[in-house]
C-alpha cells in the first residue's frame, strides 16, 4: 500500500536539512513501528520519497510525502502513530491512499505559496500599487546564482502566477516550482528590489514561509493529496 | 534572561544552524521550578562531538530522573556563532530551555581531549564569567568538571570549584543533592568545598598547595590543613551490570559522529598495553551480562529508532558472552534491517568471524591495531600481538570479502629504531599483498583492496608505566614520519598522520601542571580556539603564550626522575606506583606482562586499592581474583 502524507515543518526544525529531515522520518517510521518497505538489494532502504526541499531556515506549512508499506494498514491509525513518534515541530496533518503507480510528488508539484515578511520604509510606499507595478512587469531579468556553474539571466515574469498584501508587511507570492520551470523564493525579493531601486529591502530567509505546494491543472490549483488528481486507487488482490 | 528569541532568527546566520535548536526527539524540558536544582552540563567540543559521548548522556538522563533535579546541555558554539552572541551582546544559552549559565546552580564540564580546554574558557567568558574558582563571586554558579583525562586535570584544575575522579553513576546524585543543602544552610562557597572536599573522589583543587624548586619541578603537593584528605582516590562503579544506563537517548536530527544506538558492554580492560591511558585508568574489567543487554538494546532501538546498534567497550571483543550476544541480536534484528557494529577489533581471526556474523547486512571496513612494527617492540607496550596473528586476520577478512582495512600504528614509542619503522612497512606491504592474492583467486569482481595506514603519535600520558618517559623530539619525529610517507605512498595504500606541533602540544598538558594554566588564558586571549581541530590550530599563539608567560614548553616533554613528584601525584587512579615502575622496567627489557582475567593477578593492587572485584559474566573463563 502506498501512503500520501501532508505535514508541517515549523519551530526551530526549519533549521534542519532536507537530509536531516529524511533521515528524522525514517527513525520515526521505526519508533512507531509502521509497517515499511524496504528496498531490496545490498543496502536495503525505506521506500520513501518527499516533495521539492525547503531551504534550511524556512518554515513550511503544507509538505508532502509518499511512503510504501508491506501491508493495508488504517490511515488514522498510521497517522496517531507518526504523529506520537514525530518531535516537537513535525507533524502529519493528513494521510490518503494513493496508486502504486501514481508519479513522484517532485514530478506533480509545480506551484508553491510563500509568504514574504517585507522590509520597506511603510512612509514611502503604496504596498499596493508598487506590487501591482511589479506583477504588470512583461519581463522580470534577475541573475541566477549556480553553484559549481555560470551564472545566468532568467525571466521570472511568466513564473510568478500572482501575489497579493496580506496585511502590513506580510506579502503572499504564488510561485512555479518544480523541474518544468522553478523559482528560488529570495529572487522575488531581488528582483522586487532591482525594479523599486532599492525601496524594497532584502530579507533574511527566516522572513519567508512556505505556505502550501500544488499541482497547477487547468488554472486551478489542486493539493497533491486531493482526490480530482490522484489516479484512482487499483486495488490489489 | 531567557535568550531564545532573540537568537532564535538569528541562527540563520551561522554554519550549522542545528547544533543550538535543541528539540531532539527525547529532549527533557522540565518545568523551571524555583526549588529544583538546576545543573548545566557543558561539553567544550561541538555537538556532533558531544553528543557522541557517551559519558555526558549517561549523566543527563541520570540527573534527570530526579524529581528535584533540572539538567540541561550547552556545548562549545562555533566561532561564528561566538562571534554572533558578541556582536549581539547575548550570553550563552542551554540547548533545551534556552536561559543563560547563570540560571544554574552548577555548570559541570565534561573533559576527554586536552586540546579542547580553550573551549572551556569561551564558554565561561560568554557566560559572564571569570575563569579562575578564585575570583568567582560568591553567587556564581557552582563550576565542576569529570571526565577521562582526569588522571592530570591539574593544567585546568584552578578554574573548576571541584572535580571529580572517576567513575560517577553511583554517587553523583548524592553529590548534588549534598551540595545543594549545604547552600541552602547558607553556607559560604569556601566552606561548602571544604566540606564537600569530604566526600570520596571530590578534588577541591584550592585545597591543595604546590611548591616548585626554582628549576619548576614540584617540591611538594600538600593539603591546605590537616582536616582535607591527602589523596583523592579514583571513584568506581562496582555492579556495572545494574548500574544506570540510559534507554531513551535523544536523537540528534545531524549526523553527529557515532549517529548510532550505543550500549556499553563492559567497561575497563586489563590487557595492560603500557601506553594507554583508558587501559590503566578504568580497571578492573567489569561486564554486562548478556540478558541485562538484550533488554537495553530492545529498548534503546524502540525508543530511539535507530537502525545501527554499536557494541562498546574498551575490547568488545574480550567480552565473556560476545559470541552469544551476538548471535542472539543477528537473529532477533535481521528481519527488522538493524545492524550491529563492534566499536574495536582484537588482532585475531575470531574478531573477523565476529565482524562477518555481524556485517551480514553492511560491510564497512575493518580496524585492526598492530600499533607497532616489529614484535620487539610490541612486547615493549605490551600488545602481544605477533606479525603472524595480524596476517591471519586480514586473510580471514579479505576472504570474507572484505576489501579496505585500516591499520593503527604509533611512532615515536620508548626504545623505537630504524627496524620498528622498516617493520611497518613490510607489515602494511604485506597485508597489501596478501590482499591481492586472494582476490586474485575469487572469481567475483569486487572493489580493488585499500589498507588506510594511520600513524599517531605516541604521548606518554601520566598514570601510565610511561608517565616518565620523553615526549620524541619534533625533528625526529618528521623524519620518522617522512621515512614511513615516503616508504608507503604506492597505489592501494592510503596514509595519514598526526600534526606535530599538535601532538606536542597534547603530551605538554598530558603531563603539565597549574603553571600551565595562564599559558591557557593568554592562549585564548591570543585567539585560540578548537585547537583539536586542524583548521584553527595555530602553534604560534601557543608558542606566544608561553613566552607571555616566561615558560619553557621543552620543560614538559622531557624524561622524568623517577623520584620526581609529578604534578598527578596526589590523584589516585588505584595502580600501585611499584606496579608502573615495575611495568616500565619490562617494557625497557622487551617483557610481557598478562590479562589477569586469564592468568593470576598481576598485583596491579586495584582490586585492592578500589575495593572492587573483576567482574566477568562468562563462565568458562579461569578468573584469579586479586
Amino acid at each position: 500500500m502506498y501512503i500520501r502524507a501532508e505535514y508541517e515543518k515549523r519551530e526551530q526544525l526549519k533549521y534542519i536539512s532536507h537530509l536531516e529531515l529524511m533521515n528524522t522520518f525514517r527513525k520515526t517510521f521505526r519508533r512507531a513501528e509502521i509497517p515499511v518497505k524496504y528496498s531490496q538489494g545490498y543496502n536495503p532502504h525505506i521506500i520513501f520519497s518527499m516533495s521539492q526541499p525547503l531551504p534550511v531556515g524556512m518554515i513550511g506549512f503544507h509538505e508532502y510525502f509518499d511512503l510504501e508499506l508491506k501491508e493495508k494498514n488504517s490511515l488514522g491509525l498510521i497517522k496517531d502513530k507518526i504523529n506520537k513518534s514525530l518531535p516537537f515541530g513535525l507533524k502529519v496533518i493528513d494521510v490518503v491512499i494513493i496508486d502504486e503507480k501514481e508519479k513522484s510528488l517532485q514530478a506533480v508539484v509545480n506551484t508553491a505559496i510563500y509568504s514574504y515578511e517585507m522590509s520597506f520604509n511603510s512612509e514611502t510606499i503604496k504596498q499596493e500599487s508598487l506590487l501591482n507595478d511589479f506583477l504588470n512587469e512583461k519581463k522580470i531579468e534577475i541573475t541566477r546564482f549556480r553553484r559549481n556553474k555560470e551564472n545566468r539571466m532568467i525571466d521570472l515574469a511568466p513564473m510568478i502566477y500572482n501575489g497579493r498584501v496580506l496585511n502590513d508587511n506580510i506579502w503572499e507570492f504564488t510561485i512555479s516550482t518544480g523541474s518544468s520551470g522553478n523559482v528560488r523564493p529570495q529572487e522575488v525579493i531581488r528582483a522586487l528590489k532591482s525594479n523599486t531601486k532599492g525601496l524594497i529591502r532584502e530579507i533574511p530567509l527566516v522572513n519567508i514561509k512556505r505556505l502550501g505546494m500544488y499541482i497547477k491543472k487547468g488554472g486551478r490549483l489542486y493539493k497533491p493529496t486531493n482526490k480530482e488528481v490522484l489516479k484512482k486507487e487499483v486495488s490489489k488482490s | 534572561m531567557k535568550v531564545r528569541d532573540e537568537i532564535y532568527n538569528k541562527l540563520i546566520n551561522v554554519s550549522k544552524p542545528e547544533r543550538y535548536i535543541g528539540n531532539e526527539y527525547n529532549i527533557i524540558k522540565k518545568n523551571w521550578q524555583k526549588d529544583s536544582i538546576k545543573v548545566l552540563t557543558a561539553f567544550p567540543d561541538v555537538y556532533e562531538i558531544g553528543m557522541s559521548h557517551l559519558g555526558l548522556k549517561i549523566i543527563y538522563h541520570l540527573l534527570n530522573k530526579e524529581d528535584n533535579i533540572i539538567c540541561e546541555r550547552v556545548f562549545s558554539p562555533w566561532p561564528d556563532l561566538e562571534e554572533l552572541l558578541r556582536k549581539e551582546n547575548l550570553p550563552i544559552f542551554s540547548l533545551e530551555t534556552n536561559r543563560s549559565v547563570d540560571e544554574f546552580d552548577i555548570l559541570a564540564f565534561t573533559l576527554q581531549y586536552e586540546m579542547s580546554y580553550t573551549n572551556i574558557l569561551t564558554i565561561l567568558n560568554l557566560a559572564g564569567l571569570n575563569f579562575y574558582s578564585s575570583q568567582r563571586k560568591e553567587d556564581d554558579p557552582l563550576i565542576i568538571a569529570g571526565g577521562s583525562i582526569v588522571s592530570n586535570i591539574e593544567p585546568v584544575a584552578l578554574f573548576f570549584d571541584f572535580v571529580f575522579i572517576g567513575e560517577v553513576e553511583d554517587c553523583l546524585i548524592d553529590i548534588i543533592n549534598r551540595y545543594n543543602s549545604l547552600k541552602n544552610e547558607g553556607l559560604e562557597k569556601k566552606d561548602i568545598l571544604k566540606k564537600m572536599a569530604k566526600i570520596p573522589g571530590i578534588y577541591v583543587p584550592s585545597l591543595y598547595n604546590v611548591d616548585y624548586n626554582n628549576q619548576g619541578v614540584i617540591k611538594n603537593i600538600v593539603p591546605v590543613d590537616n582536616n582535607i584528605k591527602d589523596n583523592i582516590k579514583r571513584q568506581v562503579v562496582s555492579d556495572l551490570d545494574q548500574a544506570f544506563y540510559p534507554e531513551k537517548f535523544l536523537v540528534p536530527y545531524m549526523d553527529i559522529v557515532h549517529d548510532r544506538a550505543v550500549v556499553e558492554i563492559s567497561r575497563g580492560c586489563t590487557r595492560g598495553c603500557r601506553f594507554c591511558l583508558a587501559g590503566m585508568t578504568y580497571r578492573p574489567t567489569r561486564e554486562r551480562k548478556k540478558k541485562t543487554l538484550l533488554k537495553l538494546i530492545d529498548n534503546i532501538l524502540k525508543n530511539t529508532g535507530y537502525d545501527e546498534v554499536s557494541l562498546t567497550s574498551l575490547s568488545t571483543v574480550d567480552h565473556t558472552q560476545i559470541k552469544e550476544l551476538i548471535r542472539d541480536l543477528t537473529a532477533k534484528y535481521e528481519d527488522k534491517k538493524i545492524s550491529v557494529s563492534l566499536s574495536s577489533l582484537r588482532v585475531d581471526r575470531f574478531s573477523v568471524q565476529l565482524a562477518k556474523e555481524v556485517q551480514k547486512v553492511r560491510k564497512t571496513g575493518l580496524t585492526f591495531a598492530p600499533e607497532a612494527g616489529t614484535d620487539r617492540l610490541r612486547n615493549v607496550i605490551n600488545k602481544g600481538v605477533s606479525e603472524e596473528d595480524l596476517y591471519k586476520a586480514v586473510e580471514a577478512a579479505f576472504k570474507e570479502g572484505w576489501s579496505t582495512i585500516k591499520l593503527y600504528f604509533m611512532v615515536g614509542l620508548p626504545t623505537e629504531n630504524r627496524d620498528d619503522l622498516i617493520g611497518i612497512v613490510n607489515m602494511v606491504q604485506t597485508v597489501l599483498k596478501r590482499g591481492k592474492e586472494i582476490r586474485k583467486t575469487s572469481n567475483k569482481s569486487m572493489k580493488p583492496i585499500r589498507i588506510n595506514v594511520s600513524i599517531s603519535t605516541f604521548i606518554p600520558k601520566a598514570a601510565t608505566p610511561f608517565q616518565w618517559e620523553a615526549m620524541i623530539d619534533k625533528d625526529k619525529l618528521k623524519e620518522k614520519i617522512d621515512f614511513l610517507r615516503s616508504k608507503l605512498n604506492r597505489k592501494g595504500i592510503n596514509f595519514s598522520w598526526n600534526d606535530e606541533d599538535l601532538s606536542r602540544l597534547e603530551s605538554i598538558f598530558s603531563r603539565g601542571d597549574r603553571k600551565l594554566t595562564d599559558v591557557i588564558v593568554s592562549a585564548w586571549e591570543r585567539g585560540a580556539r578548537f585547537d583539536g581541530w586542524g583548521d584553527f590550530f595555530d602553534y604560534g599563539i601557543w608558542l606566544d603564550a608561553f613566552t607571555d608567560n616566561d615558560l619553557d614548553w621543552k620543560f614538559y616533554l622531557r624524561e622524568r626522575n623517577m623520584n620526581e613528584i609529578l604534578p598527578w601525584n596526589h590523584i589516585e587512579m588505584g595502580l600501585n606506583p611499584e606496579f608502573l615502575k615495575k611495568e616500565y622496567d619490562k617494557a625497557l627489557k622487551s617483557k610481557l606482562t598478562p590479562d589477569c582475567r586469564f592468568n593470576k593477578c598481576k598485583s596491579c593492587n586495584i582490586c585492592f586499592n578500589l575495593d572492587i572485584d573483576l567482574d566477568v559474566v562468562g563462565n568458562d573463563y579461569n578468573v584469579y581474583k586479586g
